[in-house]
């Protein structure tokens, strides 16, 4: 019964994933990018995937930009308000190495996994959408399916 | 009645069904012509680090010295797939998408040396620079701990005072001169143009 149930729950979580993304200092490229996905071109809500922009309703969280010291607490917030089971991507290379801002005199403290877990990150500045599309189709699974069985 | 007949009918087709519940549209395929992350050709680098140089992203090539000579590496997550490294190395060791067919086609090259600025105001003619320039000192092994030199062949000197650059193209870009300068007064600097042969040449 419980098996069933469990089913029927990882059915429904892999059609129904639901995305929050929050910049945290980008170029805006990768937004644009993220953008992209929701046009008809690439269409991600073919595929389950609705984009929100409330945290409390997410189940994937998109972190854009290397991070800017006013972000750096206010990320931390938004990642405890994402409820259970929850999951965060960087998307393009700014989150992962701070790209071309990497340098000497620039306010940003990348990489984004000093604050908060990140499960995936999309190289690309910026990603093309169909490299963030498979992103999260191919990391969603992973975290959501069997999530009750999984929690100790 | 008869028509909602129908309407109904049409709708319980399995293949409409289908086609509702599970279409998507057209697979998404990377086009041919998508400027990826640079891929090595198979040419053998001869280590010039022109792709280094040119690479506007911190740390998003390296050219490393493998078990058989030198080879660049491409850092996805630094790199941003501009396609300059591709288009800079003259030895055609990187590709991607189609850049090496443009420039082929076309005829462009990226040409590129350095650029030699002294700062005459915050300048204290202490000839640092002069002195630690390699290449200086290959040129002339007796230049003089203040920086002159009886040899017109040296990048620079001290000369009337001041810092003379007389041979800029033979500088390699070291940048040994601006980290030895006490003020910060000279600039190293790499110029890049891109120029196009033209077709009688070609
Ligand atoms: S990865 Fe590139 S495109 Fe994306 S936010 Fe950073 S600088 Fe902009
Ligand atoms: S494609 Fe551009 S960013 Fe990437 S390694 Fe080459 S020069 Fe650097
Ligand atoms: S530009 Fe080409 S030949 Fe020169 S170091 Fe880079 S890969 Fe090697
Ligand atoms: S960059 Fe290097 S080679 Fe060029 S002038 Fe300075 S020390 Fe000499």
């Amino acid at each position: 019964m419980r098996n069933i149930l469990q089913e029927i729950k990882n059915a429904v979580r892999s059609r129904s994933i639901h995305v929050s993304y929050v910049d945290v200092g980008s170029c805006n490229g990768c937004d644009i990018e993220v953008l992209a996905c929701l046009a008809p071109r690439y269409d991600i809500e073919q595929y389950g995937i609705y984009v929100h922009n409330n945290p409390r309703e997410a189940d994937v969280l998109l972190v854009i930009g290397s991070v800017t010291p006013q972000w750096v607490d206010k990320l931390r917030d938004i990642w405890d308000k994402i409820p259970e089971p929850k999951v965060a991507v960087a998307i393009g290379n700014c989150p992962i190495s701070g790209c071309v801002y990497a340098r000497r005199g620039t306010l940003t403290s990348p990489p984004v996994e000093k604050y908060i877990p990140i499960a995936a990150s999309v190289p690309g500045c910026p990603p093309r959408p169909t490299e963030i599309l498979s992103a999260i189709l191919s990391v969603a699974p992973l975290i959501f399916k069997d999530y009750e069985e999984r929690k100790p | 009645m008869r028509s909602i007949i129908y309407y109904v009918r049409e709708f319980l087709r399995p293949e409409w069904i289908r086609k509702f519940f599970t279409a998507k549209t057209a697979p998404l395929e990377t086009p041919s012509y998508f400027k990826g992350y640079p891929t090595l050709t198979g040419n053998k680098c001869t280590a010039c680090f022109s792709c280094m140089m040119i690479c506007p992203a911190p740390g998003g090539i390296a050219v490393l010295r493998k078990k058989d000579g030198w080879e660049p590496e491409v850092y996805p997550g630094h790199c941003i797939r501009c396609g300059l490294c591709v288009e800079a190395c003259p030895e055609g060791v990187l590709s991607s998408g189609r850049i090496l067919d443009v420039t082929a086609h076309d005829g462009t090259a990226f040409w590129s040396w350095y650029h030699l600025e002294v700062d005459d105001n915050i300048c204290m003619r202490c000839g640092n620079c002069c002195v630690s320039c390699p290449v200086n000192r290959q040129i002339d092994p007796q230049l003089a701990g203040s920086g002159t030199s009886s040899s017109d062949e040296v990048i620079m000197r001290i000369e009337g005072g001041r810092v003379q650059i007389l041979h800029e193209e033979k500088c390699t870009g070291c940048k040994t001169c601006e980290t030895n300068c006490p003020n910060s007064a000279i600039r190293v600097a790499r110029m890049v143009e891109g120029v196009q042969i033209p077709e009688a040449e070609t």
